[in-house]
């Protein structure tokens, strides 16, 4: 993909979204429907001794059944797209060379013979982890399958993280002038470790900072036996206990997406750098079609450019045809933001990767659904904001109180809505989710870092990496685990 | 005369015309968005009912021995 395109993306998908809301407002506009009207009502109560000011106003039905319409039929639209996407890809004959980890290709070559049974060589990346470390290795100890082998990555450390994976029993590999940080560190522990295994052995990639459930590892491995044509099963992620409100906001929002991926059925939006088990056939297949197919450097399984290299090597498994899944006891409990400084920077920097990934990439059956994502993002920055604006701008002109029964119990709905998606997150989720405005404030925060990440990239400013650095913990870390 | 207004802006304001269209743009974008998020709450609409999808026909374990079964 050329530069022109790379840098033009944020662009493009904010034109789309300006493009539908003038599209919008011009049919609101020339409508003789719209009946948001300012003409409050007095009601006197209590025989007079309590006056109530409401207004009934509310957009005509002229106007939102069709408006409702046409949402209705983009979801459907994307969703089904989707669907028939991914069941092309499923059936992709033997002799496609474009789509190598197809399941049929893939069947093809691995028929009739056993290539043992699934084994799992955990692979963790690590720059000066010395503190998160040993919680990690524990969570690898209490696997109800055990790992066959466990290498500590040591990219760059000058604490003791060597020391410590050792004393654990861990081998070690250290990095030699690595300058690409985690996709470079993977790179070439991965040269050294990928020859040796077969098409049955695994990889678990995962964080030094993560803890996995006890069950994750026995359902990968299951999953990698009943099928050998799955590539790889991402974990679900959700967020450590702490941190405050701000840890809760983080919290709650990866309970929806959870929530979201159960309904999805384990269908992967993206497999997770947190802690994701790949077939070792898939990341070979990734190495060899770089340069060619997908973008990269051939020989790389990660894309050393990629600023969210998780994503990336999703979409790249996607695009040679992989199947891939996110089960629901594939459980990972991974660190939060401790303040917001470091929450923006993490955000940017997945907003800004997502949308680079896309202009590696293109607009590709199998990026379509992720360029949905984006557009969907974007438009709900703009109508969250408008939505603020509107309540400052009554705040400030309105002379009385007025209740407006459309807003309140449209808000209701919401409130309850809010808190189901959060359910299996306790009672301090669900108190944070009902009371809606601090959640709302959250995503206005997130959408800053959604404008500025496509902002940087149309002015094609160079992304930073911004490492969390772990302090000695007090207290173990408190895991909670499905 | 003294004309109702609230903190900042004159009442009026909330009778101009850009203001109507204003407020209906945000008030589809609330309905259109409370509605989406509440059809999440529902079971997904399935295309096929999980018990007539046809079993696969070859077996995709690890183990040769257990394909061609039917």
């Amino acid at each position: 993909m050329n530069r022109f395109f790379q840098r033009s993306v944020g662009i493009l998908v904010v034109a789309t979204v300006l493009l539908a809301i003038a599209l919008m407002i011009l049919i609101i506009a020339s409508s003789r429907d719209s009946t948001m009207r300012w003409d409050p009502r007095r009601v006197n109560l209590f025989d007079g001794s309590m006056t109530l000011t409401f207004s009934g106003a509310a957009p005509g039905f002229g106007i939102l059944l069709p408006a409702l319409a046409i949402a209705v039929l983009l979801v459907v639209v994307v969703v089904v797209t989707e669907r028939l996407v991914s069941l092309r890809y499923r059936r992709t004959p033997p002799g496609v060379t474009r789509r190598p980890l197809a399941p049929k290709p893939v069947m093809e070559r691995t028929r009739g013979v056993f290539a043992g049974e699934v084994t799992v060589t955990v692979l963790i990346p690590a720059h000066n982890e010395e503190a998160s470390l040993p919680g990690t290795l524990a969570s690898l100890d209490e696997q109800l399958v055990r790992p066959d082998r466990v290498i500590v990555v040591a990219d760059n450390c000058v604490d003791g993280t060597v020391r410590v994976a050792r004393e654990y029993g861990a081998d070690v590999f250290e990095t030699v002038g690595n300058t690409h940080k985690k996709g470079g560190a993977l790179n070439q522990a991965l040269r050294e470790v990928l020859p040796a295994l077969g098409d049955n052995d695994a990889v678990l990639v995962m964080d030094a900072d993560t803890q996995l459930g006890p069950a994750f590892l026995q359902q990968a491995v299951q999953l990698f036996t009943s099928d050998r044509a799955l590539m790889a099963v991402g974990g679900l992620f959700q967020g450590e206990e702490g941190g405050g409100i701000l840890g809760q906001f983080q919290r709650n929002e990866y309970h929806r997406y959870q929530r979201e991926i159960r309904r999805r059925e384990g269908r992967v939006f993206v497999l997770t750098g947190t802690g994701t088990v790949f077939r070792s056939s898939a990341l070979r297949a990734v190495a060899e079609a770089r340069g060619a197919q997908i973008p990269g450097r051939p020989g790389d399984v990660y894309d050393t450019l990629a600023l969210t290299e998780d994503n990336e090597l999703t979409i790249a498994i996607k695009s040679l045809g992989g199947l891939m899944t996110s089960p629901d006891e594939c459980v990972v409990t991974t660190e939060i933001m401790p303040s917001w400084k470091m929450l923006w920077a993490q955000r940017l920097r997945w907003q800004r990767g997502a949308l680079e990934n896309l202009g590696a990439y293109g607009v590709t059956p199998q990026t379509f659904r992720y360029w949905a994502q984006q557009v969907s993002i974007g438009y709900g920055v703009f109508a969250l904001f408008a939505y603020f604006l509107l309540m400052a701008v009554m705040l400030l002109a309105m002379d009385i109180w007025v209740w407006y029964p459309f807003w309140i119990g449209i808000g209701l709905v919401f409130a309850v809505e809010r808190a189901v998606t959060v359910w299996q997150g306790g009672w301090r989720a669900r108190l944070l989710a009902i009371l809606i405005i601090p959640e709302l404030v959250y995503d206005c925060f997130l959408n800053l870092a959604f404008l500025k990440g496509v902002f940087e990239i149309s002015a094609g400013q160079r992304a930073s990496w911004k490492h969390v650095t772990h302090e000695q913990r007090a207290e173990p870390l408190e895991r909670k685990v499905a | 005369m003294i004309i109702p207004a609230g903190i900042l802006f004159p009442e009026t304001m909330l009778q101009s015309g850009w203001f109507n269209v204003f407020a209906t743009f945000v008030a589809i974008n609330t309905v259109i968005y409370v509605i989406l998020s509440v059809s999440k709450l529902f079971p997904v609409i399935r295309s096929l009912p999980r018990r007539t999808i046809r079993a696969r026909a070859e077996s995709r374990s690890i183990y040769p021995g257990e394909e061609r079964r039917k």
